[in-house]
């Protein structure tokens, strides 16, 4: 049984394998373009990672015309990127107000050591 | 117990924390500060740094694109910030092409020396309580050891070299600059300059772009990539002239690109030159790779194909 589930996720992932580095070439003869010598990955994966990314935008509270919008930007490894580890991507913000005391005691030595530069009144 | 080792930590932090000195890598005539005045500043409200950023960058590259704009193409409200990619992706909405910059602080300064601001990604706290910060770049002085940040409310803040350094490795030293289309930023090379510039152009199509693979192929006239691509944004805007001109550049720059020898052929093919069609073509079919078949098919098609009233 053990075994049968191994050889299935095998396959599913040689698949992925060779899908993934199938180049992309046009079904009909003319000119070559310039993202089929570029994108090295399969167009199915990026149309996915888009659905996926524009899905993700809209949990996190933004509208479906910006969603879509803000995927059409998006590069092939921008969307990848964006689709695999949105949720531990760093999402630069940076307000100070929320930290906790014991943080700040430590945050405040590590200012004044010039490791961190968190609070406003430290600087030297 | 766990004082102790927060102390550790501390201490361990601290045996690695001797500011770098820019001046040994630089060379003699490099300037020891620098100042761009003309960044304009937009303080941020709540944690939209990112969107700030991004204003600050793009309105300094001639581009007209403001906070409010900017706030919906990158803010995510359920993570209250912005993340990288987004970054990247909104200038190509201003007309503008995001460029990734080097992680070591002389690449920020040679930016800032060629008149670009920087936006860069900190962490200004631990890894245990991140505080994920964008800022920009706009200036230096190593004779006091500082860089000049516009971040968060507060314009050109003097941050020192060793804090910044900090607080940059830990954003895993994430930069980058916002250019207009006849630009390039400095340092770059040819690989991910040529890359970026794809990127800007599935978004903002051919004709907006055509200015970036011209100034990309005179820098790196060797990229064969690069006169492929340019090629094709001719192609697409009409131009077979300069199309052809820059296909043939390609082939000169490397004889074994062959989607540049089949769109070369395909290019005979519409000007009425068969016989240079097959020629080219016929190169193509004989470079062993994944293009192989699709010359060979363009190949079949060229002999069944009545040929057109010749040009020539």
């Amino acid at each position: 049984m053990k075994s049968s589930i191994t050889r299935l996720v095998a396959s599913a992932v040689i698949l992925t394998f060779v899908l993934g580095s199938v180049p992309f070439a046009p079904a009909h003869a003319g000119m070559i373009q310039t993202a089929d010598v570029f994108d090295d990955r399969a167009r199915i994966h990026a149309v996915l990672d888009r659905e996926d990314v524009r899905a993700q935008l809209e949990q996190h509270g933004v509208s479906l015309a910006d969603a879509k919008s803000r995927v059409a930007a998006l590069s092939d490894s921008e969307a990848r990127q964006m689709a695999d580890q949105l949720e531990n991507m760093p999402a630069g913000a940076a307000d100070v107000v929320g930290v906790l005391f014991t943080i700040f005691i430590i945050l405040l030595v590590t200012d004044l050591l010039g490791l961190t530069s968190v609070f406003p009144f430290t600087r030297r | 117990m766990k004082i102790a080792g927060a102390l550790t930590a501390l201490l361990l932090l601290n045996g690695c924390a001797a500011a770098p000195d820019l001046r040994d890598t630089r060379s003699a005539s490099a300037p020891s500060h620098a100042l761009l005045d003309a960044v304009p500043f937009h303080p941020q409200t709540d944690y939209q740094c990112g969107p700030a950023a991004l204003a600050m960058a793009l309105q300094a590259s001639g581009a007209d694109a403001s906070v409010e704009t900017l706030i919906p193409q990158v803010f995510l409200p359920g993570r209250e910030g912005s993340v990288q990619p987004e970054m990247t992706a909104a200038p190509r909405r201003h007309g503008r092409i995001s460029y990734p910059v080097g992680g070591e602080l002389s690449n920020l300064l040679e930016q800032i020396d060629a008149g670009h601001p920087v936006i860069v990604l900190q962490n200004l706290s631990l890894p245990i309580y991140p505080l994920w910060h964008y800022a920009v770049v706009v200036g230096y002085d190593l004779d006091a050891g500082a860089l000049i940040l516009h971040s968060g409310t507060e314009a050109r803040r003097r941050v020192p070299l060793g804090t910044f350094d900090k607080t940059w490795a830990r954003g895993k030293r994430w930069a980058m600059v916002a250019l207009p289309p006849e630009e390039l930023p400095a340092g770059i090379g040819p690989l991910a300059a040529l890359a970026a510039i794809h990127d800007f152009e599935r978004v903002a199509g051919p004709a907006a772009t055509l200015p970036a693979w011209v100034t990309a192929t005179e820098r790196w006239p060797d990229a064969s990539n690069g006169w492929f691509a340019r090629g094709n944004a001719h192609y697409a805007t009409g131009d077979r002239d300069a199309a052809h001109a820059a296909f043939t550049a390609a082939v000169h720059a490397d004889a074994a690109h062959a989607p540049a020898w089949i769109n070369l052929g395909t290019l005979y093919e519409e000007l009425g030159a068969p016989e240079r069609a097959r020629r080219a073509l016929e190169t193509a079919a004989a470079i062993d790779g994944p293009w192989q078949a699709v010359a060979t098919d363009a190949l079949a098609r060229l002999r069944t194909d009545p040929a057109p009233a010749p040009l020539e």
